[in-house]
């Protein structure tokens, strides 16, 4: 299943399969790309940032970026 | 000759600053910021060489103050050696850093630092392997306890310039 990554529940794995072509650069010092698999380990409240798991390494996604990821769910 | 120490935050490039350089360091504010670097002096063979420790970024597009600043400094020094140094338990986003450094025409050496850690998260590099790729010198080392620093400060004669397309083709290909 098809859906953002700001919309992945706690625990859950997926892989990335779409990032907003302006977005890409920006993203892929961080360690994410289209094919990489990640979890998802923590949201923030209010519009806080999305923590994710991508090579064993933490890294963190404000929200307005993680709404721009697509990630299909395993 | 001039060194800047390059790498993501948190990798340990001024633990390599400090065994490097020892006591001789000055701490300044990048002009117009308060983004703080330091810099310091090392003998290699009898050659006086000035070691700067570069804030840390995550890659040449600057996001916040320090990456610009970072990117501000080895914009200026077009004729420095790069020592990247990588997360070797965090490869993949340390080799992105250290691609766009070679890409700009920078002769660059690779610490893959942390190799410890990697280790113990059962993470096994190849540096040979990837030193044949990438056609720049690579060397496993773990800061904390000196290990590898011998080898990295050796390998620095040997950094040159290295052609993108070459290491697209040492790697087979883009897939």
């Amino acid at each position: 299943m098809k859906k953002k990554l700001s919309e992945m529940d706690y625990d859950e794995k997926g892989t990335v399969i779409e990032i907003d072509r302006d977005l890409q650069k920006r993203v892929a010092g961080m360690g994410i790309r289209v094919g990489k698999k990640l979890r998802m380990i923590t949201k923030q409240p209010i519009k806080g940032p999305v923590d994710v798991i991508v090579d064993e390494a933490e890294t963190s996604l404000g929200l307005e970026l993680a709404d721009r990821i697509i990630v299909e769910v395993d | 000759m001039k060194v800047l120490l390059m790498g993501h935050p948190n990798v340990g490039k001024s633990v390599f600053f400090n065994r490097l350089t020892g006591a001789n360091v000055t701490e300044s504010n990048y002009p117009g910021t308060t983004v703080d670097y330091t810099k310091g002096w090392m003998k290699i063979e009898g050659e006086d060489v000035e070691l700067v420790d570069v804030p840390g970024t995550f890659s040449l597009d600057p996001k916040d103050k320090a990456e610009d600043v970072a990117v501000a400094m080895l914009h200026e020094t077009k004729d420095a050696k790069v020592i990247t140094v990588i997360d070797a338990s965090k490869i993949e986003r340390g080799l992105y850093l250290a691609l766009e450094i070679i890409e700009e025409g920078y002769p660059v050496v690779i610490a893959l630092n942390m190799w410890d850690v990697a280790w113990d998260k059962n993470i096994r590099i190849d540096a040979r392997n990837l030193e044949k790729i990438l056609g720049v010198p690579v060397v496993p080392t773990t800061a904390i306890s000196g290990e590898g620093i011998k080898e990295l400060v050796s390998r620095l004669k040997s950094a040159k310039p290295v052609e993108v397309d070459d290491i697209i083709a040492n790697a087979g290909g883009l897939t």
